[in-house]
């Protein structure tokens, strides 16, 4: 604390001096910009933001406008397929199931067909933790040291492929649709590949290497719940067999909330369903494997069209308008208030 | 040609100091300087009436006084004298009071010789620096250990007291016509009476009309009001002295022993309102008082470096408290609230999604963002902007801050901190946290938000709101600057900017050292959303509108002194700004 060249001067020669410099940065003198909040700036802000937040929402709305979806719940109409499944000895009898709907319009587009979910927590802290990403690189890794537990290893030792909770409870309904044209009934064509993220498909999930599938596979179980075995779940195409199913690779992407939706097939687009699905009468085929009734869960089918801005979701228009609204109003009280201010100021003045 | 004997060393409680000499021809003097209350009574011949005259007609006229008297030793009261002090110097226990006993017993029967005067100039501006402190709404108090004349026309050379102020005394001669309780009675009623219950603080210059009081005090007249009596009456003695103090612009404590000096700081601060005090000196008689106060400035000056030591700050001249209060402190004050208010705000924003989260995950702990975000959030992606702030923001220039001292109002009393701006600001985070989390909640819920059709996870939910939180407080704070350097915009975007390119690193590797690739390509895919990058731009934009709106109306209908100045500035209107302040001021500042 002594500053001692600050005030001797003559001392100045002797002892270095100890001031910090007269620079810019040390003395708080930097060039620096003052932004002041003027009201032409507030002003000119609120209006802007009012009208890009009206103008974005009403875009929104109106292409929202043109998407088409149709939900239906199956969980009440198989009843009896939930039924049998709530007992789980009957893991190998099979159960089908059918839902009708009639779509009035044709559905021009992209048709997507969802199958979703409620109440089921995928989002469970210990359920996300349950998967070794490294068993699903394809990379031999000893399972037992991944969070996989307790479905690592069966109790004669043999490795589950894939591990965890997430792979073991993947749904296993298989949908089909069917389209009553006239008198004859068509499958309608689904694409089942192409559903997943790029990046997880060719990156993320590798199959074990070697010289066939079931090789590769070879001294490892499938998962407790699944009713065969993970190189068996596409055996028409190899390039969605083994890990790298999409529907597996979908369904470890866990979701966010209790009440979701995962793609499931897309609607091929030859013959007649060139454009997309023309208006009739349309029949779900469901074999029900999928037991929901024990934590009350309830499953959809869904089929949507999407455009730029997503499904049919109104929340982002609605709430670009009102905030578009928002604004502008809030700008139109300030610019009374500052009228207001100003009348009274030049009364006051005279 | 004198050879000194003995010294008998100053002491501030019997304010003299004598030295034995004995000059060439053998014979054994004592000569005695010291303060005039001190020597007057020990004098027993010499031009007593006259000398006493001249020293008070130099007081007044604010020169330092002193008197100077001798005394004709024998051999056999100078040996008696040195075998006493010899003793009392090597007393093993009660040295002090030994010693002050014998200097009692030596120093008597003096000769007056004369009186000397000093005049102890003020430094430079210290008149405008008194003056722009009372400005600045803080209380000044002059302690010194002068005589009552002396410091009163150094008052009123430094401005402490003006012109059109009245001054009471509270000092020993009137103790001695009226009772304590009288004097103290008629000076509460004297102030109370112009200014009715509520003190205010007068923008000194402009109000003519009000009443200046003044109030002079001497040590004596203070040690009986902080003398504690039999019966319970003490505590009202003190407040009521609080209470006239209150109501004084200015205080004067003349003829202040060093401890005292520091009984009046201690008695400030543990008075009613708790104000935060700061002491300033510069000689050893000062440390005390320095050390006692919440803040001791010392200066270095000639009087040694005494009152610099014990300091918590040294400066060189009285006049630089000037800036260090309006300028140094208004600034740094204005940054340590905004950063402490800023942390809470920015970590509500951080953790309540996460909580929030719990109400839809079943309550299982799942976080909602990645570890990497968690553990990087406060080092990495918001922690250098604000440290920036708080070394460089100025909001108003130092130029405006010297010339107006009455911006230091508008932070006065921990205005900045009080319970209310922090519950504006937790308020705030909160509902930017709801914002954040609702927002994107309704947008992802169980809909598709890609133009492919394809659905994300809880990862790419968890980094949307992420990224939300971190542009939105960083944006906040870009808000609040009102002083951007070049500093400045390298932190704050290169804050965004990192974190941007941090997010596509983290998740565009399959980092071998990772157990997990949960955040693999999460980023990108969020990016390549149409409506994911509409919701961020709307949660932005609606998370930052309410505190914009109520900046803006705060502005417009109650503008503080500083947004005045600062709108006054744009405006380059000359308009007289008549601000009448009705607040307290509670810190004091005594010298």
């Amino acid at each position: 604390m002594k500053n001692k060249s600050s005030f001797l001067p003559q001392e100045g020669e002797a002892h270095p001096s100890r001031c910090p410099d007269n620079s810019a940065f040390k003395q708080q003198k930097l060039p620096a910009w003052k932004p002041q909040l003027t009201i032409a700036t507030v002003l000119s802000s609120f209006f802007l933001t009012g009208s890009f937040c009206l103008s974005v929402g009403v875009s929104l709305i109106l292409s929202a406008n043109s998407i088409r979806e149709i939900q239906i719940d199956y969980s009440d109409k198989c009843s009896d397929c939930s039924k049998l499944r709530e007992n789980s000895s009957n893991w190998n009898k099979e159960c089908h199931c059918s839902v009708n709907f009639t779509l009035k319009e044709d559905i021009l587009g992209d048709v997507f067909m969802y199958y979703g979910l409620q109440n089921f927590y995928q989002n469970h802290r210990r359920y996300v933790i349950s998967r070794s990403d490294a068993q699903l690189l394809g990379r031999n890794v000893n399972i037992q040291k991944s969070y996989c537990a307790p479905f690592t290893t069966y109790r004669n030792g043999t490795p589950m492929a894939p591990c965890g909770a997430i792979a073991n409870s993947m749904f296993n309904d298989t949908i089909d649709l069917f389209y009553n044209l006239n008198s004859s009934v068509i499958q309608v064509p689904l694409l089942k590949t192409g559903n997943s993220w790029w990046t997880d498909k060719n990156l993320k999930f590798h199959n074990p290497k070697s010289h066939n599938l079931s090789s590769a596979f070879a001294g490892t179980a499938r998962p407790p719940y699944w009713q065969k075995a993970v190189y068996l779940l596409d055996e028409e195409d190899e390039r969605n067999n083994g890990y790298v199913n999409d529907d597996l690779i979908i369904w470890m992407r866990v979701s966010a909330f209790a009440t979701f939706r995962n793609l499931y097939r897309r609607v091929r687009r030859i013959r007649q369903f060139a454009d997309g699905l023309p208006a009739g009468n349309y029949t779900f085929h469901i074999s029900y494997n999928f037991p929901v009734t024990k934590f009350k869960g309830r499953k959809q089918v869904i089929l949507s069209t999407v455009v730029w801005s997503g499904g049919n979701n109104p929340f982002l228009g609605i709430a670009y308008v009102f905030s578009g609204t928002a604004a502008t109003l809030t700008g139109f009280v300030i610019t009374a208030i500052h009228l207001k201010l100003r009348k009274k100021k030049t009364h006051f003045r005279k | 040609r004198f050879e000194l004997l003995e010294v008998l060393s100053f002491d501030s409680v019997r304010r003299r100091m004598s030295v034995i000499v004995k000059s060439s021809t053998g014979d054994i003097f004592l000569f005695c300087k010291g303060a005039d209350s001190s020597i007057f009574p020990r004098v027993k011949e010499g031009k007593v009436d006259q000398i006493r005259s001249r020293v008070e007609r130099n007081a007044v006229e604010g020169l330092r006084t002193l008197c100077v008297a001798y005394k004709k030793l024998t051999a056999e009261e100078y040996s008696n004298a040195q075998k006493l002090l010899q003793n009392a110097k090597l007393a093993l226990q009660d040295r002090e009071k030994k010693l002050a006993e014998v200097y009692e017993k030596i120093e008597r029967d003096f000769i007056l010789l004369g009186a000397t005067a000093v005049e102890d100039r003020l430094q430079e501006k210290a008149a405008d620096t008194i003056e722009a402190l009372q400005k600045a709404g803080i209380k000044v108090w002059v302690l010194t250990g002068d005589k009552m004349e002396t410091a009163a026309a150094t008052c009123y050379a430094c401005k402490l007291f003006r012109r059109n102020t009245q001054i009471l005394e509270l000092t020993t001669k009137k103790i001695e016509e009226q009772s304590l309780h009288d004097v103290l009675f008629d000076l509460s009623k004297t102030v109370l009476r112009h200014n009715g219950s509520l003190t205010r603080d007068t923008f000194s210059g402009l109000s003519t009309d009000m009443q200046d009081y003044g109030l002079i005090i001497d040590g004596a007249a203070l040690s009986l009001i902080m003398k504690p009596r039999q019966d319970g009456s003490s505590g009202n003695y003190r407040e009521l002295f609080l209470e006239i103090c209150r109501n004084c612009s200015a205080v004067l404590c003349c003829r202040m022993a060093p401890l005292q000096k520091a009984q009046i700081v201690k008695l400030i601060k543990l008075s009613k309102e708790h104000p935060i005090t700061l002491a300033i000196g510069d000689g050893a008689n000062d440390v005390s008082m320095i050390l006692e106060a919440h803040v001791g400035i010392g200066i270095i000056g000639k009087e040694g470096r005494q009152a610099a030591r014990n300091s918590d700050y040294a400066i060189p001249k009285f006049k630089h408290l000037k800036k260090m209060l309006l300028v140094h402190g208004h600034f740094y004050y204005v940054r340590i609230s905004e950063l402490v208010q800023y942390f809470f705000y920015k970590n509500v924003c951080f953790i309540f999604p996460q909580f929030l989260y719990q109400f839809f995950c079943g309550f299982s702990q799942q976080t909602l963002y990645d570890t990497a975000y968690l553990t990087l959030y406060n080092i990495s992606f918001t922690s250098l902007p604000i440290l920036l702030y708080g070394l460089m923001e100025q909001h108003v220039s130092a130029d405006t801050l010297k010339r107006e001292p009455s911006l230091y109002r508008d932070v006065a009393k921990n205005a900045l901190l009080r319970w209310r701006a922090f519950i504006y600001w937790t308020f705030l985070g909160v509902f930017d946290a709801v914002v954040f989390f609702f927002g994107a909640y309704f947008l992802f819920e169980n809909t598709v938000v890609t133009s492919n059709g394809q659905m994300f996870g809880n990862w790419t939910f968890g980094t949307l709101v992420f990224t939300v939180l971190v542009f939105t407080v960083t944006l906040k704070l870009a808000l609040d600057t009102h002083y951007w350097t070049w500093i400045n915009h390298f932190m704050i975007w290169g804050s965004l900017v990192f974190y941007i390119i941090f997010s596509l690193l983290w998740g565009g590797i399959i980092w071998p050292f990772l157990n997990y690739q949960r955040m693999y390509y999460v980023f990108m895919q969020m990016l390549s959303s149409g409506p994911a990058w509409l919701g961020i731009i709307l949660l932005i934009t609606v998370s930052l509108l309410p505190d914009v709106l109520k900046k803006v109306l705060c502005r417009q209908l109650w503008p503080t002194a500083t947004e005045r100045i600062q709108t006054k500035h744009q405006c380059l209107s000359v308009e007289q700004s008549t601000i009448f302040m009705l607040s307290q001021t509670s810190s004091s500042l005594s010298f």
